[in-house]
């Protein structure tokens, strides 16, 4: 007689953790024909649609509506009361929290019609090819470690804000302290600070707010935030305000049996086949602390199936774009002028100003650039920077013409409709060729 | 109405050619006669003339590529010929096709042979959207690589033929980098191939053989399977040659004329020809024939940097030394600028290499096929002669001929040096005969 409760289940693969980098994975898994199972202790989408890209997203549209509500009267809007305006947080909370669900619950449906089985609860690695969750062992050819990262708590006996528990406060605090450098630390700080929440930005790196953005960027965004009131400055402020740390990371690694080799950092070592010490024990996302967005982790949860199933290819992304969500939105693609400084290239730089542009006149927001970084000689595009109401959008294409190693030629060549703002971008092109006709 | 303009077959047994230059442009006026192309042919480089009045309305092929004879060379746009005019115009120029094959050299045995003015249904009717139209056929005719926009730019810059590089991106995409490489390694994959050390460099370099080399290979050979060589060496004291040049040579310098001994020697073996016919014919064995020439043109073997070129001097036996003198001079600067023509080689009867002015002394010549024979000179050299018995300094001019023994016998090919030899001798006679 079989007992069923004693029947190992097995598995090509397991997956332990639904964030970006984890849920990709486990859907291309399932299109591939690996029979796949992801294992998640918390909420469906992890990190990044839970706490991170996409609810901090959903509260900086809030405050951006905010503050264009300074201008309704310009827009010919009338009966607005700026005094009585006031922010509710909880509200803007719950709003953020509707379009979570909304794309937790798709990503949970992707992942069963993709034949992925979920299992909820927290896993153990107790063997090379073996996990225990919730007192079951379940076996699997290959494992995926996708556990994401936190920031950690900062040393110092001030009130310690989790990035969680932003959204369980019922009220805004009257100051903040975002502590460090880096994409989420500008966005949060720059949130607060156009809330009317007393800002401070502590960070001994105020020149590379953006540590990976070009120089220009990290000049733009230092500026504003400071003339928008944010104070940046190398020490925490007093014991009463509360520290909100974005920036540094800890890897979440669950408990292994075999033990894995981790860096100095403590993150999982990976090959650059995203291999950790033990072949069959892949590690993809932030736990490998290779990369903190979200779009990497997807790209190498892409590329470690695609290792699975024996397609040996380099990772050969060529480029990720980075975007931050700030008051106007950057972008960039490629190199930065300092990384072409570096490696030698010749380079000319083509700017042409959101200024010039009709759409973004209509719509009230002019400030913003397109930059384009051109080797001299071919023409081929280097490297993209856009500022400005919708860069993080407008980006997109800048990816696609680097990835399809385009040159300035093609930019000035591709037909752009009026009016948009993205009319900008061709006009770059052809400035970079001398030929701008707005200019 | 269009004319569509194919690649005459311009020399004997011609079937390719390499543009070398265009001289029209898509959309340039030109007229019957006016050169359009510069072609490196069989043997020579050569301008074609338009066989048109009219509008250039399509060109094909790049300068560097290779054209077979009766491809499409350029379209005419006529004008002035429209509607039943046009349809008129066509019938006429169809039917009389025929006769507008020009027979540019019939009495040519030598390079030579018809030029062909239009093809076969040459005539396409002209389309509505005129020019442009028949700028996307050009376009389709041509294979087309995927490669980035930047893999292009590097390709032109490298001088690299995108077709032959191996597309590593998606969809198999050319990428920049597969440009780089391949022009990096470049040859070099062709010597790897024998687990090699990589530093070794290529064992051998292979280069397509240009037009020149394949004609030459293909003349030296027919002229080995088709000719009965047979070689005759001699040696002429040249003394008096010396003294009369010398005393010419400030002379004609005076009038910017450089006397060598090439045109004494030229013109002796003119009048020796005239003496004995049988080494101014060739032989047609087809039809049991033999041909004698009342002319006598001396090919002399010129060596170019691009390979051997045998300019003609025509009627030599009707000139003078002083105006063999000044065709010489006019072949040196024809071959030095690269200039000599098709009409320049035609019709020779009798060759002189002059590989002398090298170093070689003797040398066994190849008959310029079909000639009878071919005069080799060597060079001149002080050297002890006998001369009433007593042992004297003299200038020997070392001779070496090639004839074909189907046509001549020893004891004519003897004779006939020996007449060489009193000439270049005693030049006097060179007047006296």
């Amino acid at each position: 007689m079989l007992n069923p409760k004693t029947k190992i289940m097995k598995y090509d693969l397991i997956i332990i953790g639904s964030g970006p980098a984890g849920y990709v994975a486990a859907i291309r898994a399932g299109q591939v024909g690996l029979k796949t199972a992801i294992v998640e202790k918390d909420t469906i989408g992890g990190m990044c649609l839970n706490w991170g890209c996409i609810p901090t997203k959903a509260l900086i549209e809030s405050a951006k509506f905010y503050n264009r509500l300074n201008d309704a009267a310009e827009f010919g809007i009338e009966g607005i009361d700026l005094k009585k305006l006031d922010f509710n947080w909880p509200k803007a909370v719950e709003r953020a929290y509707k379009v979570v669900n909304k794309l937790t619950n798709g990503v949970e449906f992707l992942l069963k019609k993709n034949g992925v089985e979920i299992i909820m609860g927290e896993a153990e690695i107790v063997g090379e090819h073996e996990i225990s969750i919730n007192n079951r062992t379940i076996e699997a050819e290959n494992i995926i470690i996708a556990t994401g990262s936190l920031p950690e708590r900062i040393p110092g006996e001030g009130s310690n804000l989790d990035i969680r528990a932003l959204y369980k406060m019922q009220e805004l605090p009257e100051s903040i302290a975002v502590y460090g450098h880096g994409p989420v630390s500008v966005e949060l700080a720059q949130l607060f600070n156009l809330l009317g929440v007393k800002t401070f930005l502590i960070t001994e790196h105020e020149k590379t707010l953006i540590p990976q953005g070009d120089q220009y960027l990290n000049d733009f965004i230092l500026k504003k935030l400071k003339s928008q009131g944010v104070k940046i400055q190398k020490n925490l402020p007093s014991k009463d305000v509360p520290v909100l740390n974005a920036s540094l990371r800890k890897a979440i690694l669950p408990a292994i049996k075999p033990e894995i080799d981790l860096t100095d950092d403590g993150f999982a070592q990976t090959n650059l086949n995203l291999q950790t010490s033990i072949p069959n024990i892949y590690a993809i996302g932030d736990v490998n602390g290779r990369s903190y967005l979200a779009h990497v982790g997807s790209a190498q949860g892409v590329f470690a199936v695609n290792h699975i199933k024996g397609i040996e290819k380099q990772m050969d992304i060529r480029s990720y774009p980075l975007n931050i969500y700030t008051v106007p939105e950057m972008a960039q693609i490629g190199f930065t002028e300092q990384e072409l400084q570096e490696e030698g290239v010749e380079y000319k730089v083509s700017e042409m100003p959101l200024s010039i542009n009709g759409k973004a006149m209509t719509e009230g927001d002019t400030e913003g650039v397109v930059r384009i970084l051109s080797e001299k000689k071919l023409g081929e595009v280097m490297g993209v920077q856009i500022i400005g109401p919708n860069a993080t959008d407008m980006i997109a294409e800048a990816a696609a013409f680097i990835e399809m190693e385009a040159t300035i030629y093609d930019v000035a060549r591709t037909v752009h409709a009026h009016p948009t703002v993205s009319e900008v971008f061709m006009e770059t092109g052809m400035e970079a060729l001398d030929k701008a006709i707005h200019k | 109405m269009r004319h569509i303009f194919k690649f005459p077959d311009i020399g004997e047994g011609l079937d390719e050619g390499t543009i070398v230059e265009w001289y029209v442009k898509k959309g340039q006026i030109v007229e019957a006669g006016e050169s359009l192309v510069k072609m490196e042919t069989d043997k020579v480089v050569t301008d074609i003339p338009s066989p048109r009045d009219g509008v250039i309305a399509a060109r094909y092929g790049n300068e560097g590529e290779t054209i077979n004879v009766g491809d499409p060379l350029v379209e005419i746009e006529m004008e002035g010929v429209e509607g039943e005019a046009a349809q008129e115009e066509s019938k006429k120029i169809d039917e009389g096709e025929s006769s507008k094959i020009e027979n540019v050299e019939e009495e040519a045995a030598g390079v030579v042979g018809t030029l062909e003015s239009a093809g076969n249904n040459a005539f396409l009717p002209a389309s509505d959207e005129g020019i442009s139209v028949t700028e996307t056929d050009e376009k389709s005719s041509q294979k087309k690589t995927i490669a980035t926009p930047v893999a292009r730019a590097l390709a032109k810059e490298l001088n690299v033929d995108i077709n032959e590089v191996k597309g590593t991106g998606p969809g198999s995409r050319v990428m920049k980098e597969d440009i780089q490489k391949y022009a990096d390694s470049g040859s070099k994959n062709a010597s790897n191939r024998g687990n090699r050390m990589v530093d070794e460099g290529p064992r051998v370099r292979i280069e397509p053989m240009s037009q020149m080399r394949k004609t030459i290979a293909k003349n030296m050979l027919r002229s080995k399977h088709n000719a009965a060589h047979m070689s005759v060496f001699d040696e002429v004291e040249a003394s008096e040659l010396i003294a009369i040049r010398s005393r010419f040579k400030d002379k004609f310098k005076a009038d910017e004329i450089k006397l060598s001994y090439l045109p004494f020697i030229i013109k002796a073996t003119a009048l020796a020809l005239k003496k004995h016919p049988n080494l101014n014919s060739e032989m047609d064995m087809e039809n049991s024939k033999m041909i004698y020439k009342n002319y006598v043109n001396i090919g002399i073997a010129v060596d170019t940097e691009d390979g051997l070129l045998v300019p003609v001097i025509q009627d030599a036996d009707k000139l003078s030394i002083r105006e063999i003198a000044i065709k010489v001079n006019e072949i040196a600067e024809k071959a030095r600028k690269r200039k000599i023509s098709m009409e320049d080689m035609k019709d020779g009867t009798f060759t002189i290499t002059s590989f002398g002015s090298i170093g070689g002394k003797f040398a066994v010549p190849v008959i310029n096929y079909p000639q009878a024979g071919i005069l080799g000179i060597g060079r001149m050299a002080k050297q002890p002669v006998v001369k009433n018995d007593a042992v004297v300094p003299g200038n020997i001019l070392p001779l070496s001929m090639s004839v074909d023994h189907r046509i001549v016998d020893g004891g004519e090919v003897t004779r006939f040096l020996n007449q060489i030899m009193e000439y270049l001798g005693d030049p006097i006679n060179l007047i006296m005969d």
